[in-house]
Order: structure tokens, then C-alpha cells, then sequence
């Protein structure tokens, strides 16, 4: 939800299962934040923070951490989630995603970070897979593992970004069914799907860009329906913030997701009556 | 860098350096993919300064207006490898964007600008600020009147003031509200504006004040005492104007300074 939505969703409370913002667009004293307050009321809210840097080497910004806390007070939200990346050096914002090497030092540098966000905010909070679009030479272990490890050593959960998976699976040559199969599915806590583009590059190669601008493509709702298989009915938010098309578009897409979710739920209803 | 292992600082340094200065040697000697690090690197840096014009776009739409698109994103794109925000609270990136303009000569016959975008800063400040309780004035009452003149007052956070030798006020608005025949009608000469900008119930509202009595709120939230405010102000009616902001809640908090002369209230005893 953004700003030019506030009114439409006051005015006529719209039948959805919950919401999902960006922290940051929430951090001032005026009305955007007592409109979600209002809303809150009603629908469930998920913070999704782009800002807090994780894998900072110089630690996190206190002050921003602060902010976060504040929202996270007068909202009461149901899911918060970040980013497994990191935003700040040297004091500069560099308002981009960054990749982090895969190595036990950023592995540490993230879980410090983790612990100190969960005490300072007094809640577990998600952290979500990054699209990359390079890797370090001297990672020594694979995305999935630092995901896995993040979560098992810090108690956090995990927002799987199916969309991601399948576009860094795809510009490193990895396995993204191996991806998967490796994140522990009790810690996933939501999942975010969205569309993406590809660009050559000057060698002639081909990069998949995460810029939320268009459909979901097919073999990304294929790997989709594998994670509801294997994680179960997560709740799913589909991410499409650039060229927004008709709404009619988007219930479309949203309801292919329930669709799955629903086969994904029955699936669980006959195991548990099994 | 070392020989060895990088560390993940030094990481962290040498990408900031190739997505603020646009070089990538340092980076490329540090991927594991051989290919077009340079590619690699633009799409970070291309998200990076796409979503930094973006907020301040967002922050200064009057600007951007006035200036169109293109002009804008090249003023953006010098301003953003000067000045990168130091927080990822971007509300607030551009504070001084004004200044940066003042000073950038493909803006230098649009003597205006700077002041459009000091207004536009103020209504992003109102905007945003945090939320404050006003001072009311029964929280006074304790206070002797012996040393009611020695008294240091915070304005409320959403609370500035603006000046400008032209009519900025007026072609903020005709600009915003795309009125082009009152933009067309609008005479740079009828003279300086003295601006108060405020958050009222959630409205931004930008108000003209006379010169005395703007004067007078610039030495008050300023946090000088309320004797050098008086002095500046030199009118009869300061007392009235004093009233006028607390009814309003412009004020936040109060000092007593240990002196009347003009000193800033965060230094008072």
C-alpha cells in the first residue's frame, strides 16, 4: 500500500487479508502514520523495512533502529521483515539492496545485527533472500546456507522471495528447487512474489533485474507452487510497485496466488486428517 | 587492501566508492564473475540514484516542476554524488538541496529557485517532523514574572519560517495546483514575502506574515529570550504576536536562559 491509497482504503475498508508497507514511509509525525494507525484497526499490517542494513560492517544506524522501533510501537504490526543486504557505509545511505559476500564473517556481522534488532524492538522479525546480480570470489558458502544459518543461530523467521530465488538461481547458475529445499520450512513466514526483467549485458550475457514492473512469469509461479508444497499456505504478497497496471490486472494475479494457496491448504487439512 | 581475504569493511568501501564515483576496477577485482563487472555494478548503481532522485522528486515536486524533467534529473544526479543521503529515512533527503541550487549555474537565471525550494524544504519539514505536544500556556504559570523576559521557547517541530524577495508563496501554489494563467500572472517585482509554514490537523499551511512580526517568531524560534525577541521586534503589539503563537501551538517547550541578551535557549543554564 502506498501513500495515494490511504484515502480509497479508509473509505471503503477493502475485503483483504492484511497489508504490507514500507517502514520507512512511516518514520515522520503526520498523517501517514495515523492513517495506517486507522487502518490498522482492521487489517493486519506487515512493516517491510528497506533501510535498516543488516549486513552493515559498521554497525546499524541506532538512530534509524529507533525509528523503526517507534512505527513498530504504534502499529502493533502482525509480520516485520528486512533485508539480507546492507545499505550504509562509510555514513552514506546508499538507498540500493547491496549483495554481501557469502562468508562466516558477514554470516556474523547479520546475526549480531538480527539479535539486536529483535531486543530492541521486542518481537521476531522476517528476513528476506536478495536478487544479486554478482558474487564475491571468496564467498565460502551458498545463499541458501547464510539464510538457513541466519535463521537457526537468531531465532528470526524467513521471507522467502520466490521471485528472487529464481532470478539469482538464474544469473549464478544455481538450483533453485536446491534453494529451497534447504531453507527450513518452520521458519518461513511469508513469501513475496513479483515480476522481473532481463538485460544483456556487453559479453552478451543476460542478467534478470528485480524491478516489480510486471507479471509474475510461469516458472516462477511453477516454483512458487513447489515452496507452498514444501513451506505449506504462507502468506503471499505479490510485489508490483513500477508501471502499475489496471486493478483488474492485479486481482488477477493475486487470485492465481490464493488459487495455489487454497490446493496448498487442502493439502495440509488431508495431512492433518490423515 | 591486503593480500589476503578481503573483509567485509573493505568490501563495503571500495562498492561505495565505485557506486558514488561510477569507477569499478575495484569492485571487479573482488567478483567471483569474470563478466562485465562494470554491467554488474550499474544496475546497483542505476537502482541507487533512480530511487535518490525519486525522494527528491518526491520532496521538491514545485522544482521540478518549474525546472521539467530532464534539468531536474541532471541537477539531481551532480546534488546526489555531493551530498548522498546519511540516512534511509529519505523524507527528509535534500535538506540542503536549496543551497545546492543557489549555487548551480544551469539554475543561475532562475534567481527564484533557491527559494521555491527553501519553501518546498519547509512544507517537507512540516510534513514529516515528528509529532510534538504545544505548549500550553498554563505551563507558565509557575514561572515568576521577574524572569518572564529571560524565557527560552522550542517551536514545535513542524514549525519554520521562510523569506524570499519574491513572491515564492504564489508560485509554489500556481505551480502545485497547475494553475498556468496565475503562474503567467504572477510579477517577480511586487516584492519580498515573509512565510510561516506549519502542520495544522495534518494540512500543511503556509501563511504571510508582516516583517515585524516575522521577525519577531525568527528571534523567538530561534530560541533567543523573550527579551531579545522584544527588542527585535521593537513593537507594542510583540505581546499579542506571543499570544497568537501559543494559541496556535507553534511553541513545543521552554527554557529559562541566564541572560536576556541574545543567546541560543539549547546553551541556557
Amino acid at each position: 500500500m502506498r501513500f495515494q491509497h490511504h484515502q480509497a482504503v479508509l473509505d471503503t475498508r477493502p475485503d483483504v487479508a492484511w497489508m504490507e508497507v514500507h517502514t520507512e514511509n512511516y518514520m515522520g509525525g503526520g498523517s501517514p502514520i495515523r492513517c495506517l494507525e486507522i487502518i490498522r484497526r482492521d487489517i493486519p499490517i506487515s512493516l517491510h523495512g528497506v533501510g535498516l542494513s543488516l549486513g552493515s560492517a559498521e554497525g546499524l544506524d541506532q538512530a534509524h533502529l529507533d525509528r523503526i522501533w517507534q512505527v513498530a510501537e504504534r502499529i502493533e504490526p502482525d509480520l516485520m521483515s528486512e533485508h539480507i543486504a546492507w545499505s550504509v557505509s562509510g555514513g552514506t545511505y546508499l538507498a540500493d539492496l547491496l549483495p554481501l559476500p557469502m562468508t562466516e564473517e558477514a554470516l556474523a556481522v547479520v546475526c549480531r545485527h538480527v539479535d539486536q534488532v529483535q531486543s530492541t524492538i521486542g518481537r521476531r522479525i522476517l528476513v528476506e533472500n536478495p536478487s544479486t546480480y554478482m558474487q564475491f570470489r571468496h564467498s565460502t558458502m551458498p545463499e541458501w546456507e547464510f539464510m538457513a544459518a541466519v535463521a537457526a543461530r537468531t531465532g528470526c523467521g524467513i521471507l522467502c522471495d520466490v521471485n528472487n530465488i529464481y532470478l539469482s538461481a538464474k544469473n549464478h547458475g544455481w538450483d533453485p528447487l536446491a534453494y529451497l529445499a534447504a531453507l527450513p520450512s518452520d521458519a518461513i513466514g511469508e513469501i513475496h512474489l513479483a515480476g522481473h526483467s532481463a538485460r544483456q549485458l556487453a559479453d552478451g550475457g543476460t542478467l534478470r533485474i528485480d524491478d516489480h514492473s510486471s507479471r509474475v512469469i510461469g516458472e516462477v509461479w511453477s516454483l512458487y507452487e513447489t515452496a507452498l508444497q514444501r513451506f505449506g499456505p504462507v502468506p503471499t504478497l505479490i510485489e508490483w510497485d513500477q508501471n502499475v497496471p489496471p486493478l483488474d490486472v492485479l486481482v488477477e494475479e493475486a487470485r492465481h496466488a490464493d488459487a495455489l494457496i487454497g490446493v496448498a491448504s487442502d493439502g495440509v487439512r488431508r495431512a492433518d486428517a490423515a | 587492501m591486503g593480500s589476503g581475504v578481503p573483509t567485509l569493511l573493505e568490501i563495503q568501501t571500495a562498492m561505495r566508492r565505485g557506486l558514488l564515483d561510477d569507477g569499478h576496477a575495484r569492485v571487479a577485482a573482488l567478483l567471483d564473475d569474470a563478466l562485465a563487472p562494470a554491467d554488474r555494478l550499474r544496475i546497483y548503481r542505476n537502482t541507487s540514484r533512480t530511487a535518490l532522485t525519486n525522494a527528491l522528486r518526491l520532496n521538491f515536486p514545485a522544482v521540478q516542476r518549474l525546472v521539467g524533467e530532464d534539468f531536474f534529473a541532471a541537477a539531481a544526479e551532480t546534488f546526489i554524488t555531493r551530498e548522498p543521503p546519511q540516512t534511509a529515512w529519505l523524507d527528509l533527503y535534500g535538506e540542503s538541496f536549496p543551497e545546492f541550487l543557489q549555487s548551480f549555474e544551469p539554475a543561475a537565471s532562475l534567481t527564484y529557485l533557491p527559494d521555491v525550494a527553501r519553501l518546498e524544504r519547509a512544507v517537507d519539514h512540516a510534513l514529516h517532523a515528528v509529532h510534538a505536544e504545544p505548549l500550553e500556556y498554563p505551563q507558565l504559570l509557575d514561572i515568576e514574572p521577574s524572569v518572564h523576559r529571560r524565557l527560552c521557547f522550542t517551536p514545535h517541530p513542524s514549525v519554520s519560517l521562510v523569506f524570499s524577495p519574491y513572491p515564492v508563496d504564489a508560485i509554489w501554489r500556481a505551480v502545485l495546483t497547475r494553475d498556468d494563467a496565475a503562474l503567467a500572472a504572477i510579477d517577480l517585482s511586487t516584492g519580498a514575502v515573509w512565510l510561516l509554514v506549519e502542520r495544522r490537523a495534518g494540512e500543511i499551511e503556509v501563511a504571510q506574515l508582516d516583517e515585524r512580526p516575522w521577525k519577531f517568531a525568527e528571534a523567538l524560534f530561534a530560541g533567543h529570550s523573550l527579551s531579545a525577541a522584544l527588542a527585535v521586534a521593537d513593537d507594542p503589539n510583540a505581546a499579542a504576536w506571543l499570544a497568537a503563537h501559543f494559541a496556535a501551538g507553534h511553541l513545543s517547550d521552554f527554557a529559562l536562559s541566564n541572560t536576556e541578551s541574545l543567546v541560543v535557549a539549547g546553551h541556557a543554564q
